[in-house]
């Protein structure tokens, strides 16, 4: 008895436990949302969202590449603060930002980084005695400039993320002369991207609904496999579904370029001032590390 | 294995962002001589594909799930070049629309993942598989080829991550981007994929193959290529020619210490390490034949003979597994 009391609980917390079906489906229904919360945070009136698309890209880019040239930890945590102060200005919650951004890139860096203080992986000047793994001067620093890179880089990029919507991307690669088939082919992945991942869902929401046991491991995979191949023949006969509806619409082969915008004064402002901002951060970063 | 922003110093990062795109002229030249209008759909659909797979949760074993690329799998079906356009754009809609991997390590990314899996694998297939294999044979020569397309990637990933204490680190040796050297960050990512997500990139695709070839055998039908082995080939010598690289690592790969470094590191050797460490002499030990002094000439030496004797071996299986096999119609031109 006092064994099957002991392995019962057991047995609930696994028959509890969230099936495949519903984990896959959850995590895909999540991203989905998070594409159409980016496309609404982005559609709002903020700073970054008035400045033209190229110009906006431009400046994205630039601020990376900063942020990859800098050496100095206070030079990243002002390129972070910089990203913060943009989101802001967009009407992005900072906490939301700050969540985001420490949530998905800070907590996987700490966690890298972490053994990378310590004087078996980088030796030095021991700040920190903790026997063998004691904490170096260059390790620390190491690891936390390592930590605050990725992190300002990750904000940089969830800038182009929250703050552009996928068309003013499209417009601005486009612009900035990538090949017009590029822009329409990625044009094309998007929403299929989109259509594919919800006709996924689906497939596991349905799979969810009719099954009762949580089945084997084998049968899961299985049945995942079998999903992937329909997904390859839905993904093929959709491509030729789309060719057939592009030729119907009168299609020769041409692309129809996006519609180009002039930047106003206020675009080519912000972009003065970016290189300002980026220049001026170089040679702090240089001059205090003299 | 998306790298992102920040663990890639600038040296690494713009030369992979600047390579990337004559290869991205090159695929999209040989995708639209073969494939023409229609490769716009095809395109973006294998994009999609390729972008949608990666987010299916495969059970493996004991409850675990893992994902995988599909890289392979999307140059068996359309061919490596256009897998690379395919991956190219899942890849930077990943990181322009989710923010999954770096902005400026796109170049990097793609390069792992859209160009050395695809290819790795495509080729590794074509070896395997032959012009006009049976499915079974289609079916194991996938699951070889993407499990190790993946650890191909992953050992290139890990190259990319090692080097950056070489190239990138302060006066006082502080590191300013990833921080660990070549003899961890190769074994780290090369481990993972060989242990774990090697495997979950070959039942993926070996399932997929398996199941495609029983639905539409057509999907998975190719022509045979002009000359495919010729690029094999170079792409051998060249890597033959490159392994003196090797020798620029310091100090020995980790994991792999004699029992002397062994004891020098942790203070003691392992008694089952010093009972059979002494079994098996290797012919040529530590990749250096006695009778070359020249470290480097040394490598390039057992890299050929390396190479000569494993695809000695593979020809002899190959020619023992197809043995009486006949070939399929050819309909589809792989790309």
């Amino acid at each position: 008895m006092t064994g099957e009391h002991d392995i019962a609980p057991a047995r609930q917390a696994r028959i509890r436990r969230p099936s495949l079906a519903h984990r896959t489906a959850w995590g895909i229904g999540r991203n989905i949302a998070e594409v159409l919360a980016n496309e609404e945070l982005a559609a709002r009136q903020g700073f970054l969202q008035r400045i033209e698309p190229r110009v906006r890209l431009l400046a994205v880019l630039l601020f990376a590449v900063t942020a990859s040239l800098l050496h100095s930890p206070w030079s990243l945590a002002a390129m972070l603060a910089l990203a913060a102060t943009l989101a802001a200005a967009s009407q992005v919650r900072v906490r939301s930002f700050m969540r985001k951004v420490w949530g998905s890139a800070g907590i996987f860096v700490i966690l890298l980084a972490a053994p990378a203080a310590t004087r078996l992986v980088t030796p030095g000047r021991v700040l920190v005695s903790l026997g063998a793994l004691s904490l170096t001067v260059p390790g620390v620093l190491g690891a936390v400039t390592l930590v605050l890179r990725v992190v300002a880089a990750a904000g940089i990029a969830l800038l182009i993320v929250w703050t552009m919507r996928w068309n003013d991307l499209l417009s601005a690669l486009s612009q900035l002369r990538l090949p017009d088939v590029i822009v329409a082919t990625l044009a094309m992945a998007q929403k299929q991207i989109v259509s594919l991942m919800r006709t996924v869902e689906q497939i596991h929401l349905a799979r969810e609904s009719r099954t009762l046991s949580a089945g084997t491991t084998a049968e899961n995979r299985d049945w995942v496999i079998g999903r992937m191949a329909f997904v390859v023949h839905k993904s093929v006969r959709t491509a030729d579904e789309v060719y057939d509806a592009m030729l119907a619409r009168g299609f020769d082969g041409t692309m129809r370029l996006l519609p180009r915008d002039r930047g106003r004064a206020r675009d080519w402002f912000y972009l003065l001032a970016a290189l300002t901002f980026c220049a001026a951060m170089m040679a702090l970063d240089r001059g205090a590390l003299r | 294995m998306h790298i992102p922003d920040g663990y890639l110093g600038p040296q690494t990062y713009a030369i992979l962002d600047v390579a990337i795109i004559p290869i991205w002229g090159i695929a999209a030249s040989k995708v639209k001589k073969s494939l023409k209008t229609r490769q716009v759909p095809l395109m973006a659909l294998g994009a999609a594909f390729s972008f949608v797979i990666m987010m299916f949760n495969v059970p493996v074993i004991g409850g675990s799930t893992g994902h995988a690329v599909g890289a392979t799998l999307i140059a068996v079906l359309l061919g490596p070049w256009a897998a690379v356009i395919s991956v190219s754009i899942a890849l930077v809609v990943q990181a322009l629309l989710f923010g999954d991997g770096g902005i400026t390590a796109i170049g990097a990314n793609c390069f792992n993942m859209a160009v050395v899996m695809p290819f790795v694998g495509y080729y590794t297939y074509r070896l395997i598989a032959g012009d006009g294999a049976r499915l079974a044979r289609k079916v194991a020569a996938s699951g070889v080829a993407s499990y190790l397309a993946i650890v191909a990637a992953s050992i290139v990933a890990g190259v990319e991550l090692g080097i950056q204490p070489l190239i990138a680190h302060t006066a006082s040796g502080q590191p300013l981007y990833a921080p660990y050297p070549l003899t961890v960050a190769v074994p780290a990512m090369a481990l993972e994929h060989l242990f774990f997500f090697g495997w979950v990139e070959a039942i993926v695709t070996m399932g997929v193959v398996a199941a495609l070839g029983r639905q539409d055998s057509a999907l998975l039908a190719m022509k045979p290529a002009a000359r495919p082995l010729r690029w094999l080939w170079a792409g051998l010598g060249g890597l033959v020619l490159l392994t003196p690289i090797g020798v620029l690592a310091p100090g020995t790969a980790w994991g792999e210490w004699s029992a002397g470094e062994m004891g020098s590191r942790v203070g003691f050797v392992p008694e089952g390490m010093s009972k059979v460490g002494g079994l098996w002499s290797a012919a040529i030990p530590d990749y250096a034949p006695a009778f070359i002094k020249n470290p480097l000439v040394g490598y390039l030496v057992a890299a050929v003979v390396g190479s000569a004797l494993i695809i000695a071996l593979a020809w002899g299986v190959a020619a023992f597994l197809t043995r009486g096999a006949a070939d399929d119609p050819a309909e589809l031109t792989a790309v």
